[in-house]
């Protein structure tokens, strides 16, 4: 039987100029930093006599959100990353791909660049959902890459 | 299908693969979750307002995407001792978690390859709840040092 799709709505322009913008940042990388992480995911934590803390594999999530005021995030406090015009307002996380150069070191100055990859309109079970693709690369002074995410969140009206 | 302790252990002999992981079991508590979003610098309510988390579909507050990642992180590491990294790790939350709910990772090695001095191995991944309900599921790769 032949099988009809529900057609997927045209992104407007203004999303469209979104997809690819770099923002960079640059981010010290302080012992209490990696010490508060390790505490937060409940992983054993790094003593101060410990020389040049090595972070936990998944640190680098710690620096892939701006640091903004409050007032500057959506009513909702999810990140602006993810505020975008579209007629959806509920966000989740969905998934993350992680490649792990190396991990973070105490004093490191990390360089941050991220970028929304791509928004993908699909038909879930309850409606029209969209899925947000955004990178994030992790580079050390030298600019070699440390890391570097692709997460996907999903946004439902 | 055979546990391997310590990812030392798969070193001394040549075991047939899928080889399972120790498992990690966690139990987050809504400290956990405001520590994670502390430390990761994110402020979206569902993470800390079980009000607004119900309002927004969810029975409770949610626990982050993130934190369920370095769960398996932690499975891993604990796994690898000091005798190797994670050099990659994907996981896609198919349903949400709420605090005070036991989850157990768990997960097998799969496959390996010798690239000397290094195995790199290949892990497949999941996070269930205590009524066996997948709540993520993943693969990783992973370095192993030869000689330690």
């Amino acid at each position: 039987m032949l099988q009809t799709q529900t057609p997927m709505p045209v992104l407007p322009e203004s999303l469209r100029a979104l997809i690819g913008v770099r923002k960079t940042r640059q981010c010290l990388v302080t012992a209490r930093d990696i010490k508060r992480f390790a505490q937060a995911i409940g992983a054993p934590s790094p003593s101060d006599s410990d020389e040049a803390l090595l972070a936990p594999a998944l640190f680098c999530q710690t620096m892939t959100f701006e640091d903004l005021p409050i007032e500057a995030l959506p009513a909702d406090g999810s990140p602006a990353e993810l505020d975008l015009p579209l007629p959806a307002q509920r966000v989740v996380g969905g998934g993350s791909e992680y490649v792990i150069n190396r991990r973070v070191r105490a004093g490191e100055v990390i360089t941050v660049v991220s970028r929304l990859k791509d928004v993908v309109p699909r038909q879930g079970k309850s409606g029209l959902l969209y899925l947000l693709v955004v990178e994030t690369g992790f580079t050390d002074q030298k600019g070699c890459p440390v890391a570097t995410e692709v997460a996907t969140y999903i946004k439902r009206p | 299908m055979m546990l391997i302790p310590r990812a030392a252990d798969l070193l001394s002999g040549e075991p047939a693969f899928p080889v399972r992981l120790p498992p990690l079991l966690v139990t987050p508590t809504a400290a956990h979750l405001f520590m994670f979003s502390a430390a990761t610098w994110n402020r979206h309510h569902i993470h800390y307002s079980a009000q607004a988390a119900r309002a927004e579909g969810h029975g409770d507050v949610v626990v982050h995407r993130g934190l369920i990642g370095n769960y398996l992180a932690r499975m891993l590491t604990n796994w690898l001792g000091n005798r190797g990294e994670i050099r990659s790790l994907s996981w896609k939350v198919v349903r949400s978690a709420g605090p005070g709910r036991p989850l157990r990772c768990e997960g097998e090695v799969v496959s390996q390859e010798v690239h000397h001095p290094h195995r790199r191995l290949q892990c497949e991944l999941r996070v269930v709840d205590a009524e066996h309900n997948l709540i993520a599921q993943g693969a990783a790769g992973l370095e192993l040092e030869v000689h330690g």
